[in-house]
């Protein structure tokens, strides 16, 4: 089986994001930046397939400037077989579906059996690209998806429903946006990071894929941090269980937690 | 004496000898071709000092006395030093019956009473053991049959020795002018008689037999140490104690840490013959004595046997490897990963094994070749590389902790004379913020010259390196070399042992030198010199030295009178790099602190808090918890101390953790040194501005 892996770059989830001044983008610098969380989980999901079936490829690429190079390698370390930046002016403030129709011409020349992709990304955790991806394909599409594997005519699919699982049954290429791998996101080994080192990531020109770039975008009118965290309550007079009665009532009431 | 080996007799002597020396002979040789199927470890260094480590801990047996083995190591002593005079005078008697030779001095009175007084003296000790393995076994002791066969030949060895000595007197071949000594005297009348020379013949015989079967049998046994002791403390680590050993080129190699026969080293290999069972390293252990999976002679003793299994098969083919031990059915990963490297069992090893770089090397491999350490210890590994630190918090927030108090930074001072290199925990940790607030009070209060790196600073890397991923570690190593020396940092302070470890003794394999000094033992230096006033009395809750209203469970508080405060060892600060005195000078230097100790697990018999060899990130899953054993034994050894005092940032989170969770809070605080000293100093009140 042939897998392709959608992956994107975005801030480690460690970094403390400032926002820049003209309030629409992030400050770049001091930031460290990581392969988004479930993208990881697709990865590995690939990976596991690869482990079950050998002869599976898995290839991973990327939208994104230069520096997601480093996500590439990340990926690769972890066991992919080769990767694909595709690169350009602009990049950077590409929006989702013009992101989504540069994929699909990759993954038309690519022609792989599956594409995987995290569910969302954690940066703006719109949960688009994927599916959209499916759309501009023509490609039948299954959401928060934990597990997969070939069978008679196609691939079987799970997903993650509250208290269970669907089951659902590609007979041709699909995409998959990933809620989660089976087990964990491995670590890459020393010698696949040595290896990883040395591999070839080829670049493909945005503008030369020949996808329409144009199209309805979003476009982001302000940017602001999250409010600054309010001191905490400390309840501790009183009888115990009175209090816990209290604070029952106002996680109920107040938090909306319960 | 002459030697009864008349005529063909000499033959027989000669064939014997060629044989006993032969059997033995060739297992020697093939044990050092397997151990040669180790890679070339150097140790050629620091000739003058080696020399030095074999006469006092070889010749002079220093590492078997120590508490509390002290009968025994005494006992042992004898009987080595016994068998050194004695060997002298078994080479005398085959040169003597092959060659009718004398090594000079045998013949002399001073030589047949040191022989006898030895004899008398080995001879004590071995019927000791032996009534100490058949009527008294400690339950930590195994004692395989060879060991009784052991104390036999010895047995006979000594009696065949005095049997021959009593009758050449009795035969009166012995020079005339001196003293019989005492036993060969004490028998000599018994031998008297027509058939003394036969006597001494037979027991001549019976001696001379019985060391050539001591010769033959001892390469395939344990007891092999007595030989390989010699080279095995000769070519023992100079390194500092917790410097693990450097792995140069990684980018070049292929494989990493010891998997097979092949990736240890030479030396590793003679640690497993030098091996004489004898458990102590066992008896040390806090894993072992918690209940975990892990004993030490165990890990050395596998590796033993696994290259005299599979010695035959890698000598007669160069490309087989063999199989991993930690893949073996005998040495489980868990074994390996339940070591906190305190080194408690090095430092017990009379033979110098070094356990710990065994149990590292074996989790290089498992770490950076499959990717198999424990999910926990792997996320704080992974957190490092992207935050900078092992909690994963955020490399912006690194300085948060000094915020208000003006501490300036490297890039803000760079002209300031100490590096105070704060450390993740210091950092990170709201318990161990206030000691680096501590410090930096003492330091101001000093009128030193510091400053921090600030955000500049991330993780030395100590928890990658002690899980095995060297890899990591040698960029995070490298990120804060570049710093220092970006500034051109000459002198560094750390209060956290581990840090202070990675930056002073392993920086260097990296090529980043630096003057370190632990925070105790600069504090002891300035108290020395005058620069640090304490007062006995002073406002209270001054401890608290930021001045933020906190739970006042861990703050430091000021009672007038006299706290009694044990002190508890760090590892890394102790075993380590043997620092035990400054921090106990601090101490006692405090007004109104009253120091115990934790006896006997103090100084070098230190009881580990359980967080070292990045057990901090991991959890323990099997028996019970290492930092509450230390806690019970504080409680054994002190329970009337209202403190227990220590100078490092694990041990202070592992002693909290194990107070607390045992409801102990109200009777015993843990805190570190440098708090006791902050919350004296004498001056204004808000001694951190």
């Amino acid at each position: 089986m042939k897998l392709l892996v959608c992956v994107k770059q975005v801030p480690d989830s460690t970094v403390r994001v400032k926002v820049a001044g003209d309030q629409k983008a992030i400050v770049p610098e001091g930031v460290t930046w990581a392969i988004s969380p479930y993208d990881e989980y697709a990865i590995e999901l690939a990976l596991e397939h690869k482990d079950a079936n050998p002869g599976t490829t898995v290839g991973v690429i990327t939208v994104g400037p230069p520096r997601a190079r480093d996500a590439l390698r990340q990926a690769l370390a972890m066991g992919c077989d080769d990767a694909t930046l595709v690169t350009g002016a602009d990049v950077e403030t590409l929006g989702g579906l013009a992101t989504a129709r540069a994929l699909a011409k990759v993954v038309d020349e690519a022609t792989p059996d599956l594409v995987l992709c995290g569910k969302q990304a954690s940066d703006d955790d719109q949960g688009f690209v994927g599916q959209a991806l499916a759309e501009t394909l023509g490609w039948p599409h299954v959401a928060i998806v934990t597990k997969f594997v070939a069978s008679d005519g196609g691939t079987e699919i799970w997903k993650e429903v509250e208290g269970g699982h669907e089951v659902w049954k590609a007979s041709g290429p699909a995409v998959l946006t990933v809620q989660k791998s089976q087990k964990d996101p491995r670590y890459p080994s020393l010698p696949g990071i040595m290896k990883a080192k040395k591999k070839e990531i080829p670049e493909k020109d945005l503008a030369s894929l020949g996808a329409d770039l144009g199209g309805p975008s979003v476009e982001i009118r302000a940017m602001e941090p999250p409010p600054a965290r309010k001191a905490g309550r400390v309840m501790k007079d009183g009888d115990p269980k009175a209090l816990a009665a209290e604070l029952a009532k106002l996680l109920r009431d107040e938090a909306r937690v319960l | 004496m002459t030697a009864p080996t008349q005529g063909i007799l000499v033959i027989v002597l000669a064939a014997a000898v060629a044989l006993g020396f032969g059997i033995g002979g060739y297992r020697v040789w093939k044990l050092y071709r397997y151990m040669r199927l180790g890679w070339d470890e150097d140790r050629s260094d620091r000739p003058a000092t080696r020399l030095r480590d074999e006469l006092v801990i070889y010749l002079g047996q220093s590492k078997l006395f120590k508490r509390p083995y002290l009968v025994r190591g005494l006992a042992h002593a004898l009987i080595f030093w016994g068998f050194l005079v004695i060997t002298l005078g078994t080479v005398d008697l085959l040169l003597n019956g092959i060659f009718g030779l004398h090594v000079p001095g045998t013949e002399t009175g001073l030589f047949a009473w040191t022989i006898d007084l030895f004899a008398i003296a080995v001879l004590a000790s071995i019927a000791l053991a032996g009534v100490r393995r058949m009527f008294f076994r400690p339950p930590t002791m195994h004692v395989a049959p060879g060991g009784y066969v052991i104390l036999v030949l010895i047995g006979v060895l000594m009696l065949s020795l005095l049997v021959f000595e009593s009758a050449g007197i009795a035969a009166e071949l012995v020079k005339q002018g001196f003293t019989p000594p005492p036993l060969a005297g004490l028998f000599a009348p018994a031998v008297r008689g027509p058939y003394a020379h036969l006597v001494f013949a037979g027991a001549w015989w019976v001696h001379v037999l019985t060391v050539l079967a001591f010769a033959a049998y001892l390469p395939h046994t344990k007891h092999l140490h007595i030989v390989t002791t010699l080279p095995n403390v000769l070519f023992r680590s100079q390194r500092p104690r917790g410097a693990l050993r450097a792995m140069a080129d990684l980018e070049e190699q292929e494989t990493f840490g010891a998997a097979t026969m092949r990736d240890f080293s030479w030396k590793q290999h003679l640690d497993g013959y030098t091996c004489t069972e004898c458990g102590r390293c066992s008896d040390q252990c806090p894993a072992l004595a918690t209940g975990k999976p892990l004993d030490p002679q165990k890990i050395v003793l596998d590796v033993r046997d696994l290259l005299l299994r599979e010695g035959d098969l890698l000598m007669r083919d160069v490309h087989a490897s063999g199989t991993p031990p930690a893949h073996q059915t005998e040495t489980k990963p868990e074994e390996l990963w339940a070591c906190t490297t305190c080194a408690a069992c090095v430092e017990a090893c009379p033979v110098t094994i070094e356990h710990v770089d065994k149990i590292v090397d074996m989790r290089r491999f498992l770490a950076m070749m499959e990717s198999a350490a424990p999910p926990e210890a792997q996320r704080a590994l992974t957190n490092i590389e992207r935050a900078g630190n092992p909690w994963g918090e955020s490399r912006e927030a690194r300085a948060d902790w000094a915020d208000g108090l003006e501490i300036p930074t490297l890039a803000e001072k760079p002209d300031a004379e100490y590096l105070y290199f704060v450390g993740c925990a210091a950092s990170y940790d709201r318990r161990n913020q206030r000691v680096a607030k501590a410090l930096a009070a003492i330091l101001r209060s000093a009128g030193l010259s510091f400053a921090i790196l600030g955000r500049e600073e991330t993780c030395n890397g100590d928890p990658a390196r002690r899980i095995g991923n060297e890899y990591l570690w040698q960029i995070q190593a490298q990120a804060n070399i570049e710093a220092f020396d970006r500034y051109s940092v000459r002198k560094v302070i750390t209060s956290c042992p581990h840090c202070f470890n990675t930056i002073a003794n392993e920086f260097p394999q990296l090529g980043g030198r630096y003057e370190v000094l632990h925070a105790l033992t600069l504090v002891d230096s300035l108290i020395k010199e005058g620069r640090i006033r304490m007062a006995r009395e002073g406002p209270v809750d001054r401890g608290n030295v930021s001045g933020h209203p906190e739970r006042t469970t861990s703050s430091v508080d000021l009672a007038g009178g006299r706290e009694v405060v044990a002190y508890h060892d760090p590892c890394y600060l102790g075993r380590h790099n043997k620092i035990y005195d400054a921090p106990r000078a601090v101490m006692d230097a405090v007004p109104g602190v009253e120091r115990v100790e934790i006896e006997p697990h103090h100084r070098e018999r230190g009881f580990c808090c359980g967080a070292g060899g990045g057990r901090m990130w991991m959890e323990e899953q099997v028996g019970q918890r290492v930092n509450h054993r230390r806690i019970d034994q504080l409680r054994a050894a002190q329970a009337d101390a209202t403190k227990v005092a220590s100078g490092c940032p694990f041990c202070l989170i592992m002693l909290e953790e194990g107070v607390g969770a045992k409801g102990l809070q109200e009777q015993v605080r843990p805190v570190d040194v440098l708090e006791l000293v902050a919350s004296r100093l004498e001056g204004s009140a808000d001694a951190s501005h």
